[in-house]
């Protein structure tokens, strides 16, 4: 039993664990100052105003403290890091032009497949550059836009400059900074008014190179009565040094518009993940978050919603899974800011052989938010006493038309369940893993099938690892 | 939030969290500023039951240590009563051994600033917390709650139910920390808080934290914060009550299941009648 | 002479230290019906959970064979794929795993054999039509808000899918109302066959009436106290258990 356990998880992890060697085209120094990010900007040919935003970031980095709070990231040293790895690739619409190694890489995660399945635009970041980038042509014809952010600053350079790190400034905290000094790749996305965009748009990330950041940015603008589902995904082989993520998302929701932005996150357990996610949602607009956070060794992540315009409304469904050395600090923020808002939050997370889970939320309801309804459900497994698991939400409101609840468990697998299904002929591991799959269940069903699947797989995957 | 930074610090909450929503600590309040309480200590003898009762009528600062020895019973009754211009602060630390239990009945209706810390360590086998209390902010008063139940014992039992309303401009910080440790096995704890916003002015701040290092146990904890059910008004309005009338009404139905915990009528009779006393003018 | 199926030999078992089932013997053939009557506290369920093999519950003594083997040595789950079945008094409420997943794994996991989709949701959803039972249930978390009477349907219909050997009915007609007991009764009467057995727990002897009843066991404080036919009933029912209880004293 013991052997076969070892076995399946070697194969499973070693799909995300293939390296592809040193095959960088040309890497910064490691560590952050004036003349690196002079570097960065110089080779991408950028314009003199994100030169300085990049300067006056790093000015800003400079001035902030780590948090205060959260998970020990004091294992982040930044003159380790090597912020800007250029892979020896030039952006394509092709496959065939990717390079072997790199197309290998991206085969072996699936994605040219699901491109021709069920997806109506890819791309494929590889470290700091996006090397592959395609959209259906019937989208084009509609005015859509999806492309990596190199291309989007010199092709829609005024639309960017109007939206560019507005929604996470970079005195945000340390890690926005951060972002706003070294930021590479990552995606455009525009969809005109009235669009609907009907198949999902992806982007994957991947780093490949040991001891490296990746500071993608994605700035998503939906114009009225749009609607459109991105999905994105990360993993990284693993490495003994410490690599960093410190991506930025944006995501601009107007008046009536629809966008559902799904995450599965499986950074290797050697990753920093230091994410900041942001969407402002405008009158009757609706932002969904699906998000499903397995890898790292550290993790802070949480979507945080504004929403800005009467009506508008959240959905969060998260789930975590923290094992053994790793360290997830996640969940989520709304802010109330408008008349008859809305927010639902449900998650669910999952700690085990030593892994430590933290739920961490805020929901603030402003004075101008009367009638802000919101409700939050957090569940909270627990598979043996090793493991930690923090529930720490906070509810700020003003004014007195709010309708806010709050609940949250924690407990384990109870033996009466067990007892149940194997009295049905089922064996206790499968028995567990059905009650724990069962328990990610509301999740799940909110994922694209694909995902689901690669989401039931992992947790089957984590849960051979200890049981039995 | 930076004029929080420059005064001491009252009271902290056992896991930080985001700093621009103010609710990392609790500041010593007003007026209380290098007032030291002097600790003063009890200890219930093993299998002994008793009841204590503080009424504070006057402000100040309060400390007390509690030792609770196995088997032994504890009601402690805190009524906070003082004049509206007072700072009153209190710090409450409580060590239950095996099958002791601790009963807390808590109401904070005076002062103008308050905080207040309550730890209470289930450690030995067994032992019980059972915690309500219930506060009324009005005016500009600020009340800043730090509740914590440790459960490191096996088969210990935390309960701590808090209600309150504000109205005026009343600013309110309520953190109830439920924090198993690991060996806690058996343990179940159970935490809720059920807010009334009563005006346009009031902010209200809840942080309902479940802290865990064991598998083997059974928490849960709610938040509800809103107005008042439109349908209760309703309905005690179609038996003739103005809204003002009907609103204390539900506001002391609120208060009631802590009340009815106060042992003798008539330090019930009198916080009641505060209560009502404050409300009338809110 | 039909051949043994279930043989308790001097059992003794309790839970938590406290024995409450005191050398109790019992023997179950071949498509045998057995009622065991007893007040409450009398070890009743104790039995059930003992035979299924709950790991609250402690056999201090005696034996338990099922067709010769040794059934104690056996896991949980074993004892399901060699054909009990437990229908519960308090069914478990499982978030996240709808009801047709588990009938579906569960039916693999007993049979050994893979399950078609199709085939096998046009007999669970011709078996629901005759408990009466909306189809959309089988899509529904299991038991998660389902009434007494609905999470009662759920367990006959599992017993009704997966076909096994014995059932042991603990208690699966309380709580419910006249036609749900009805509804429950039919589906026992079509469970039940030359081959399969029951062995059921009731305080209601309407969930009977459709059965042939070939022997009834009172079960007073631990020990069985009588044993006899159909006519058992009657007098229970006319007398209550006091004259037994007087005559053990």
């Amino acid at each position: 039993m013991a052997e076969k356990k070892t076995y399946v998880a070697d194969i499973e992890r070693a799909l995300y664990d293939i390296r592809d060697g040193d095959n960088a085209a040309y890497k910064s120094e490691s560590g952050l100052t004036e003349a690196v990010i002079r570097d960065i900007s110089g080779r991408k040919q950028e314009p003199d105003w994100m030169l300085n935003f990049r300067l006056q970031s790093l000015a800003i980095y400079n001035s902030l403290q780590l948090p205060a709070w959260g998970p020990d990231i004091s294992s982040l040293d930044m003159d380790r890091i090597v912020t800007y790895v250029q892979p020896d690739a030039r952006l394509t619409g092709k496959w065939s032009e990717v390079p072997e190694d790199i197309k290998g890489t991206f085969d072996r995660l699936g994605i040219p497949e699901a491109e021709q399945k069920s997806l109506g635009g890819v791309g494929a970041q590889y470290d700091s550059e996006v090397v592959y980038h395609s959209i259906q042509e019937e989208l084009v014809q509609q005015g859509v836009v999806y492309t990596d952010m190199e291309t989007a600053l010199r092709e829609h350079e005024a639309v960017v400059r109007e939206y560019f790190m507005s929604l996470v400034p970079p005195k945000d905290h340390k890690f926005a900074a951060l972002h706003g000094a070294v930021w590479s790749g990552g995606s455009f996305v525009h969809v005109p008014a009235g669009v609907q965009v009907e198949i999902p748009l992806q982007s994957y990330f991947r780093l490949n190179a040991a001891g490296a950041g990746q500071f993608e940015h994605t700035l998503i603008i939906l114009e009225p009565g749009a609607s459109l589902h991105f999905i994105e995904g990360c993993s990284a082989p693993k490495y003994n040094v410490t690599n960093l993520h410190a991506g930025c998302v944006e995501l601009f929701v107007k008046e009536g518009a629809r966008l559902r932005y799904s995450t599965i996150e499986n950074w290797s357990r050697n990753m920093m993940n230091l994410n900041t996610k942001r969407a402002l949602v405008e009158k009757d607009g609706l932002i969904e978050w699906v998000s499903g956070s397995f890898g790292s060794q550290v993790s802070c992540l949480y979507p945080c919603s504004v929403l800005h315009g009467e009506n508008a409304r959240c959905e969060f469904t998260g789930v975590t899974f923290a094992s053994r050395g790793q360290n997830l600090d996640t969940g989520a923020t709304v802010i109330h800011a408008a008349p008859h808002t809305s927010a639902n939050i449900n998650t669910r997370t999952i700690s085990k052989a030593g892994g430590a889970a933290t739920y961490r939320s805020a929901v603030k309801v402003t004075k101008q938010a009367p009638y802000a309804k919101c409700s939050v459900n957090c569940e909270s497994l627990m598979l043996d006493d090793e493991s930690r698991s923090d529930t720490l939400p906070v509810m700020d409101v003003e004014g007195a038309e709010a309708d806010i609840g709050h609940e949250a468990k924690i407990g384990r697998i109870s033996d009466e369940a067990i007892f149940y299904l194997t009295s049905r002929g089922i064996e206790e591991n499968e028995a567990r893993a059905m009650i724990v799959r069962g328990f990610v269940e509301p999740i799940a069903k909110e994922l694209p099938l694909e995902y689901a699947v690669e989401m039931n797989n992992l947790v089957s995957l984590e849960l051979e690892g200890t049981m039995g | 939030m930076n004029d929080l930074l420059n005064k001491e610090i009252f009271s902290e909450i056992p896991l930080r969290t985001w700093g621009w929503l103010g609710v990392n600590e609790a500041p010593v309040p007003e007026g209380l500023a290098g007032v030291n309480p002097g600790r003063q200590e009890i200890t219930v003898a093993a299998g002994q039951a008793e009841e204590l009762v503080l009424a504070e009528r006057e402000g100040g600062a309060l400390e007390l240590a509690i030792c609770l020895e196995p088997g032994a019973k504890l009601h402690l009754v805190q009524a906070e009563l003082a004049p509206v211009t007072a700072g009153v602060s209190s710090r409450l630390q409580i060590r239950a051994a095996a099958g002791a239990k601790f009963s807390y009945t808590s109401v904070l209706a005076g002062g103008a600033s308050v905080a207040a810390e309550l730890t209470v360590e289930l450690a030995g086998q067994d032992s019980e917390a059972d915690v309500w209390a219930f506060y009324l902010g009005d005016a500009g008063r600020r009340l800043d709650l730090n509740y914590i139940i440790r459960q490191s014992g096996r088969d210990t039992r935390a309960n701590m139910q808090v209600r309150g309303a504000l109205t005026g401009g009343a600013e309110k910080i309520f953190r109830g920390t439920l924090d198993f440790l690991q060996g806690a096995k058996g343990s179940v704890g159970r935490e809720n808080e059920e807010v009334l916003l009563l005006s346009e002015d009031v902010r209200n701040r809840s942080v309902p934290l479940m802290l865990s290092h064991e598998d083997d146990v059974d928490g849960h904890h709610g938040v509800s914060v809103g107005r008042m059910d439109e349908a209760r008004l309703f309905y005690l309005m179609s038996r003739g009550l103005d809204l003002s009338e009907a609103q204390r009404l539900i506001v002391a139905a609120a208060a009631n299941p802590v009340l009815d915990r106060i042992p003798g009528q008539a330090l019930g009779q009198e916080i009641y009648a505060y209560l009502q006393g404050r409300l009338a003018h809110a | 002479m039909a051949e043994e199926l279930l043989q308790i030999e001097g059992l003794c078992a309790g839970v938590e230290g406290r024995e409450i089932l005191h050398s109790l013997s019992l023997d179950v053939r071949r498509g045998e019906v057995h009622v065991i009557l007893g007040p409450n506290g009398s070890g009743k369920s104790t039995l059930m959970n003992v035979l299924m093999g709950h790991p609250k519950y402690q056999v201090s003594g005696g034996s338990i064979r099922w067709q010769g083997e040794d059934l104690l040595a056996l896991p949980t789950y074993e004892r399901a794929r060699r054909g009990l079945f437990l229908s519960f008094q308090t069914p478990e409420e499982i978030p996240g795993i709808r009801l047709e997943d588990l009938i579906r794994t569960a039916r693999q996991a007993v049979t050994g054999e893979k399950v078609k989709i199709l085939p096998f949701r046009k007999e669970l959803e011709a078996v629901m039509e005759g408990l009466a039972m909306a189809p959309e249930y089988a899509q529904r978390y299991l038991n998660v808000g389902f009434s007494g009477g609905e999470k009662k349907r759920a367990e006959i219909l599992q017993l009704l899918m997966l076909r096994p050997r014995l059932a042991l009915l603990d208690e699966t007609d309380s709580g419910l109302d006249v036609d749900a007991v009805q509804i429950v009764s039919e589906g026992v009467a079509k469970f039940h066959t030359a081959e399969d057995a029951c062995l059921i727990i009731t305080h209601n002897t309407r969930i009977l009436e459709k059965l042939r009843v070939d022997r009834v066991h009172v079960l007073l404080e631990g020990r069985i106290a009588e044993t006899g036919g159909a006519e058992l009933i009657e007098k229970i029912n006319a007398q209550g258990f006091a004259p037994l209880l007087a005559a053990g004293e």
